[in-house]
């Protein structure tokens, strides 16, 4: 775990420059109460819809796109571990090779599907 | 871990650190240039000598503007958006090794934040975690524009997330570690007489890959529909203001500097001087100090070639259309990827098989 200590050192000054990023701006910036200021920014166009919320509904697709790359994720997580140790394995003959290709051939399969059901389309 | 190794460990990560910012208004400066040199205008020209002083202009304007909250923003989530950016672009510079080593007070301190066995890894899983900011940014302003550009950012970014995670499995199947620092130590010296040892000679659709992808990564201007400023204004960043809307320029520019790095440590011989070993090296200069050194600026000149690249590309090429952006990803990188570590493994057979 020692390896990872700096990484936590490191993580201390992002958190440093981030907080120091936000008190600076907010020290040194002008307060100016104005009420079109706090307005959402709308192009000019009042519309009541708009200033109250605008997180209407979106479209079913882009869970679907979501839910997609969740599963494309998993199977290229799993190409990782194979990959660092296909190349001592090549002296014990071909197996990795194989298993490798019958799993490329069902990530191939579902890329396909994918395509067939037009799921990533997402206008 | 004594109290002097922690304080070394802690300067050399400040060192690093404060390298890695300092991209962030040098790129500024180069980016602005060179927009101007490709649209032939003069560009940033009136602070200093060549202008060279406006982005350190432009980060004290922002700094003395005011800082507008927006009543309809969600507070606090919308306060940690750019944060939340900044953060992880900051944390993946831990994985990327500058140079080998060098020997300071009777010590041999690595040139690399933290020696970690998993550090590609740590690089793809770190900057994955952008995608929160963007989210959190998005939603928390409340604005139709800042929705949609959040939700077109973040479906970009996990949809090409898949490509570098692809061409990333063919680079640990290739050097056969996780480590990038190994993989660095595996591309010293010459390769058939007259090439330097370079990654990218042996996987070259790899690295096509992976270029593309990280474009799309950082939001570059051939993917940039998240802040395509003619349809969505700004994009996820459109009620941000004062030093928050820089703290998404500084995350950008900052992945910008950590994928060129990472591009250049896999593929293109990381702190090595091409076709110069290091033992060569410390032969002809005799310390390795120097040698250090000459290492890091040779590791500096290479994301520098890399960067302009990537400026050179942003003010050259059109915008795509969001479904042309989704099918070069699904349709074209994904299989093509794919396509690429097949064919590694089958030669890797052939050529190394029992």
């Amino acid at each position: 775990m020692e390896a990872f200590l700096p990484i936590g050192i490191l993580f201390l000054f992002a958190v440093m420059l981030c907080a120091g990023i936000y008190v600076l701006t907010n020290l040194l910036g002008p307060r100016i109460f104005q009420k079109n200021k706090l307005s959402t920014y709308e192009c000019g166009v009042q519309n009541p819809l708009f200033e109250t919320n605008a997180r209407l509904p979106f479209k079913f697709r882009f869970y679907l796109v979501a839910v997609i790359f969740l599963l494309f994720d998993v199977e290229g997580a799993f190409f990782l571990p194979w990959a660092l140790v296909y190349r001592e394995s090549l002296q014990l003959g071909a197996n990795l090779l194989i298993a490798m290709l019958v799993f490329s051939v069902f990530i191939i399969l579902g890329l396909i599907y994918v395509f067939q059901n037009n799921y990533l389309n997402v206008d | 871990m004594d109290l002097t190794e922690l304080s070394i460990v802690s300067i050399k990560t400040l060192l690093i650190y404060v390298a890695f910012i300092q991209v962030v208004p040098v790129m500024i400066w180069v980016e602005r240039k060179g927009a101007a040199l490709i649209q032939d205008r003069p560009g940033p020209n009136r602070v200093g000598p060549f202008g060279v002083f406006q982005p350190i202009a432009d980060a004290l304007k922002f700094l003395f503007k005011e800082d507008p909250v927006p009543k309809e923003v969600n507070r606090l989530l919308y306060n940690l958006g750019p944060f939340l950016i900044l953060l992880p672009s900051s944390l993946i510079i831990a994985a990327i090794p500058v140079g080998d080593r060098v020997e300071l007070f009777g010590r041999d301190i690595l040139l690399q934040v933290a020696d970690i066995d998993v550090a590609l890894l740590f690089f793809l899983s770190i900057s994955s975690l952008g995608v929160y900011g963007i989210l959190f940014g998005g939603w928390a302003s409340n604005n139709k524009y800042s929705l949609l550009g959040a939700m077109r950012s973040s479906s970009q970014v996990i949809s090409y997330e898949i490509p570098i995670a692809l061409s990333a499995a063919n680079a640990v199947m290739f050097y056969g570690t996780f480590s990038l620092r190994q993989m660095v130590m595996q591309q010293e010296g010459v390769l058939l007489g007259f090439l330097p040892n370079w990654g990218i000679w042996f996987q070259p659709i790899g690295f096509l890959v992976l270029f593309v992808a990280l474009f799309a990564e950082t939001n570059r201007l051939p993917f940039d529909l998240p802040e395509s400023e003619a349809e969505l204004v700004g994009g996820y960043h459109t009620e941000y203001g004062s030093m928050k809307f820089a703290a998404f320029f500084m995350a950008e520019y900052i992945n910008l500097a950590t994928a060129s790095a990472l591009l250049v440590t896999l593929f293109f011989g990381g702190w090595h001087v091409p076709w110069l070993s290091d033992s060569w090296l410390l032969l002809k200069l005799g310390s390795q100090n120097v040698v250090a050194l000459v290492q890091v600026a040779m590791f500096l000149a290479k994301i520098s070639v890399l960067l302009c690249i990537f400026v050179w590309v942003r003010w050259t090429v059109p915008r795509f259309r969001f479904d042309q952006l989704m099918h070069l990803a699904w349709g074209n990188l994904i299989p093509l990827g794919l396509a690429n570590i097949i064919v590694t493994a089958i030669l890797l057979y052939f050529f190394e098989g029992r």
